[in-house]
């Protein structure tokens, strides 16, 4: 088999993974909470505080909307096929751990994107948000929702059968993340050390990009902000391989 | 890459920290072959099938499906398999038909094969007029039958069949014996796991009996029955009866022991005429009659508990641990 077959065979695994749990788990009442209510509330949170006005935040909400709803699929659908036993059927099929964590991330990509976009249109038709360049908002918003795609996919190798408990984990990362992000508090008026953390964090990356294509300016170099998230993609990727290879003997 | 057997198993172990719970098991499984692999509960059954199908690595020795290394190759091993466990594992959410094509697309099944072998294999379960309802809605058994067809789309060579017919209903289970029987004149290999000893003895060609982690006997269901000649055994029913009739039958000479089965005693013994003998002379000094008696080789339900130390308990076997 050569490496294009290979390659093909793997991606159209993937792809029907994705399609699969798009058909199932994108309704379901856990992932509404996690990917669409929890960014909406923190959003009315921060404009009702009049920490500053809806239209400044838009970039926030999309940052934190690609954090919430990337990494809201995997933690409902990975443990619910583990207790119904269709998991085994995944982990059985003829392809590689990569191509099962391509496909459960790109689910998770997928949800992202179309929420994300939703907040974009609304932002742009309802508040008129200006923006510079929708071209580093766009690889934003896909980088970054499958970068927090994959790292859900890494803590949903966990071996339970009860999205609580991934839920849980997954969100003890995602709210630090948010605050030593500069989403809606700025880098700089961040202590010393909320700012060394600020630089492990994938959503700083994130939100960098995408208040470029807003603002026009960045706290990063965007080359560096692209080179971070791909970087943390793969990270991610191989971690939650070896997490999924392990926890499976 | 191609091989004589379907199935190579040299010298596997399974250790999950101290416990090992396979213990340098081997054997091979010819192409074509129906092979039954029974044991009871924490034999090491599904761990082994674990090993087979790639999900969990070996801690020492190799298994190879087709000539392809179930851990160096998995992928390549995987291909050619069908894989039906002992749950209904299918998508509950989703139509028969979509789980079926789900399944395809795994394999990578192209879209008019996959298209046709679905429809081929929904009419042969008859699911094929619920193809287009979700399966939340289906009874156990069509849930069953389901998981087999979804097992089936990508015409394996090799199936693994994980007790197919366990607590179903009469038309499930004709339904996926038929099929069973069909996989055997296509050639296709089947490892078939069941606790129902006589499903096994009816269908495989040879078995193995796991016992602990060891591989207690493997042969054919006729031979291995054959070294245990031993387990000899007479059915007899009286027109009459009395609650202390089977304590009466357990003291006639030479058997070894009795049970009730329906309106029927059976009386295990190393000497069948002399029990023979025996249960005349108990039916002329107890005023009844026999109405039928026969003499009944060792099944192949007696070598596995002969084997793997169970003992009897009612009509069935239990573990002693």
């Amino acid at each position: 088999m050569g490496l294009q077959d290979r390659l093909s065979r793997e991606l159209v695994a993937s792809w029907a993974i994705a399609k699969k749990d798009v058909a199932i788990y994108y309704l379901r009442p856990g992932t509404i909470v996690g990917g669409v209510l929890f960014p909406l509330f923190m959003f009315l949170a921060f404009t009702a505080g009049k920490l500053s006005t809806p239209a400044a935040l838009i970039p926030g909400l999309i940052s934190i909307t690609t954090l919430f709803s990337a990494s809201s699929i995997e933690p409902v659908s990975i443990p619910i096929e583990r207790r119904t036993g269709t998991f085994d059927r995944l982990l059985s099929a003829p392809i590689s751990l990569n191509a099962l964590v391509l496909g459960e991330s790109l689910s998770g990509l997928l949800y992202s994107v179309c929420i994300a976009s939703v907040v974009f249109v609304a932002a742009l038709l309802i508040l008129s948000t200006p923006i510079v360049s929708i071209v580093p908002i766009v690889l934003g918003v896909l980088l970054s929702s499958f970068c927090f795609a994959t790292m859900a996919s890494l803590f949903a190798a966990y071996p339970t059968e009860s999205p609580g408990d991934i839920i849980s984990m997954v969100n003890l990362v995602r709210f630090p993340l948010i605050f030593i992000s500069g989403v809606f508090i700025p880098l700089a008026a961040l202590p010393a050390f909320g700012q060394m953390l600020a630089y492990i964090s994938p959503l700083t990356y994130a939100n960098d990009l995408i208040q470029s294509g807003y603002h026009g300016k960045t706290v990063l170099n965007p080359f560096i902000d692209l080179a971070m998230l791909i970087v943390f993609i793969l990270i991610f990727q191989v971690v939650a391989n070896y997490l999924y290879k392990r926890f499976n003997d | 890459m191609d091989s004589a057997h379907a199935i190579d198993v040299s010298h596997l172990v399974k250790k999950f920290g101290t416990l090992t719970a396979i213990n340098d098991i081997s054997f091979s499984i010819g192409v074509g072959e129906i092979f039954g692999f029974l044991g009871p509960n924490g034999a090491g059954k599904t761990t082994t099938i674990r090993i087979l199908t790639g999900i969990s690595p070996p801690t020492a020795g190799t298994a190879t499906i087709f000539g392809h290394d179930i851990v160096r190759e998995t992928v390549a091993a995987r291909q050619s398999m069908g894989i039906v466990s002992e749950t209904s594992n299918v998508y509950t959410d989703l139509t028969g038909w979509q789980n079926m094509m789900f399944s395809a697309q795994l394999y990578r099944v192209g879209r008019s094969e996959r298209e046709k072998n679905a429809t081929e294999l929904l009419k042969r379960f008859e699911l094929y007029e619920r193809q287009r309802d979700k399966v939340h809605g289906f009874s156990k058994g069509m849930r069953r039958r389901l998981t087999i067809a979804m097992g089936l789309v990508n015409s394996p060579r090799l199936l693994f069949l994980d007790e197919p017919t366990s607590g179903l209903d009469v038309q499930s289970n004709l339904i996926i014996r038929d099929v069973i029987s069909d996989l055997i004149q296509q050639g296709v290999t089947v490892f078939l796991t069941t606790h129902n000893i006589e499903e096994a003895n009816v269908l495989c060609d040879r078995v193995a009996i796991i016992n602990k982690g060891l591989i207690a006997a493997i042969d054919a269901p006729e031979r291995l029955k054959k070294t245990i000649q031993s387990v000899q055994s007479i059915e007899v029913s009286f027109d009459s009866g009395s609650p202390t009739q089977l304590d009466e039958l357990r003291r006639i000479p030479m058997v070894n022991e009795a049970r009730k089965e329906g309106d029927k005693f059976r009386l295990f013994t190393e000497d069948p005429s002399e029990v023979i003998a025996g249960v005349m002379t108990y039916a002329r000094s107890h005023n009844t009659r026999v109405i039928s008696i026969t003499t009944l080789g060792p099944s192949l339900e007696d070598v596995f508990v002969k084997l793997t130390g169970l003992e009897r308990s009612g009509g069935g076997v239990t573990a002693i641990d």
